[in-house]
């Protein structure tokens, strides 16, 4: 057990250095993974509110390939369908790839969130004169928004955690170098458990820093 | 003021309104009441076009309304609606909620609408309340606001739907207050509720309706002393 200790911190302060630089690169994956999910998510979730039966049809055909399908192999069609034929870097296949996924996820968010909202809100909104683009603008769409906040956290961290499948393409983010590491030292028990300690790490960071942020939102308004 | 004729309401098969004649005049206070299911709501919906009735018509301060034709939200800013539960934005604050629509709809400029918002919030006594969130409020407190909401967009007439029956009962009196202070200004006023005390206060007038017609109509002297109807002989001994 204690040797056990010693040859995991051996491997950690070996690795380090490394691991910064591809956590940096596991944030930014994740970063514009969510950001570009939420971009594209918002589209589709208004696409399936919107009453057009075609827009609706289109909508649901996204989200139902996305969801019926792995990320590693939405990874692997977009890498050699796009790359291949746009010169496109690794880095920007993977990060497009986890924002295409989170589309679908989080369309249906943004979705739930939207019908969420109690229709007495719509009633009383249109009672008083306000129009369906006013009522949905004013009344509907920034009570979702903030509906659709804890969730979408929830989507950052999950995303956090799929961002290693990216690895698959030659992305250097944290999974990538534990996986050299353990190959390249022939201690792969320990290197996986340091970059288990690694995601661990920022999970429970993250989790923290998006509860203050909910508990601050609640303060006042609900 | 408001003139429902031959007004029919049906969700798929249910016929909910079988035929409703309603003329009320200006400045009058009718109370509906029925039993559970009868059509009360549905009704004052159908006022409102937050439902479209299937046959019928229904006429606003002398203009009567083709659905297809007309801008339905303009007419619904004629006629103030306010809900068992309150429905206040709550993303807003009380004052926020009561000058939303003026600015919204009207375009009426930030300033003369806030002083708007705040002469009606002290005329349902919560001026001190102008900057807190509805979930800080007091259910009385709530719909009072709801109230000073619908008046902001100085409707025609008010509708209210049963206004009291989310309330604890020390708080129905607050509510009850402003609603009848509103009939003295001269407020043209359909109420559905249950209180047969602030119906025979300030009720012009009375209807019954039962499975989707109305049975009775008559004032609170007569409505009480000398129900016609057999059903309103009923609901009259239940509710007393
Ligand atoms: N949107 C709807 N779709 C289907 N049925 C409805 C709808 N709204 C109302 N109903 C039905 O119409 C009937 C009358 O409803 P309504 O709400 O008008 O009754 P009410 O007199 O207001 O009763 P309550 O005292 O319980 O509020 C009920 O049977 C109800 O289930
Ligand atoms: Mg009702």
């Amino acid at each position: 057990m204690f040797e056990l200790f010693g040859t995991v911190f051996e491997v950690f302060m070996r690795t380090y250095p490394g691991f910064l630089e591809a956590t940096v690169v596991t944030l930014q994956l994740t970063a514009i993974g969510v950001i570009l999910g939420t971009v594209i998510g918002l589209v589709f979730a208004l696409m399936k509110i919107s009453g057009s039966k075609i827009l609706q049809w289109i909508a649901n055909i996204y989200i139902t390939v996305i969801r019926g399908t792995p990320l590693i192999v939405q990874i692997m069609f977009l890498y050699f369908g796009i790359v291949e034929i746009y010169t496109m870097s690794n880095f920007w296949a993977g990060a497009i790839a986890l924002g295409v996924h989170n589309g679908a996820y989080i369309a249906e968010i943004f979705r739930g969130a939207i019908q969420g909202v109690d229709p007495g809100q719509r009633e009383a909104s249109m009672s008083l004169g306000m129009n369906r683009k006013q009522t949905m603008q004013r009344i509907v769409f920034p009570q979702a928004l903030r509906r659709s906040i804890p969730p979408l956290g929830n989507q950052f961290i999950i995303t956090l955690k799929d961002s290693s499948l990216v690895y698959i393409i030659g992305v250097a983010e944290i999974f990538s170098l534990a996986n050299r590491e353990a190959a390249q030292s022939f201690q792969p028990f320990e290197s996986f458990l340091v970059v288990a300690l690694y995601y661990l790490v920022l999970v429970m960071i993250f989790t923290y820093l998006l509860r203050w942020y909910e508990n601050r939102l609640d303060v006042d308004k609900t | 003021m408001i003139i429902g004729e031959n007004i029919h309401k049906s969700f798929g098969d249910l016929e909910v309104l079988k035929g409703v004649d309603l003329h009320v005049q200006p400045q009058e206070v009718v109370v509906l009441v029925g039993v559970s299911g009868s059509g009360k709501s549905t009704l004052l919906r159908c006022f409102n076009f937050l439902e479209m009735i299937n046959e019928g018509s229904i006429t606003i301060d002398g203009k009567k309304v083709d659905p297809k034709k007309d801008n339905l939200t303009k007419i619904r800013a004629e006629v103030g609606m306010v809900f068992q539960h309150f429905n206040l934005f709550p993303h807003k604050t009380v004052l926020e909620n009561v000058i939303e629509a003026p600015i919204t709809v009207k375009k009426m400029n930030k300033e003369k609408a806030k002083k708007l918002g705040l002469e009606l919030l002290e005329k349902v006594g919560l001026s001190d309340k102008a900057d807190v969130y509805p979930s800080k409020l007091s259910g009385g407190q709530k719909q009072r606001v709801a109230i000073a909401r619908s008046l902001a967009m100085e409707p025609k007439v008010m509708l209210f739907d049963e206004p009291t029956s989310a309330l604890d009962p020390e708080l129905v009196g607050e509510v009850l207050q402003v609603m009848k202070q509103l009939a003295e200004e001269g407020m043209t006023m359909v109420v559905v509720t249950h209180e047969m005390k602030f119906a025979k206060e300030v009720a012009d007038r009375i209807i019954m309706i039962d499975q989707g017609t109305i049975i009775e109509s008559a004032d609170p002297e007569n409505f009480f002393g000398n129900p016609q109807h057999e059903r309103t002989r009923q609901f009259i001994q239940l509710v007393e």
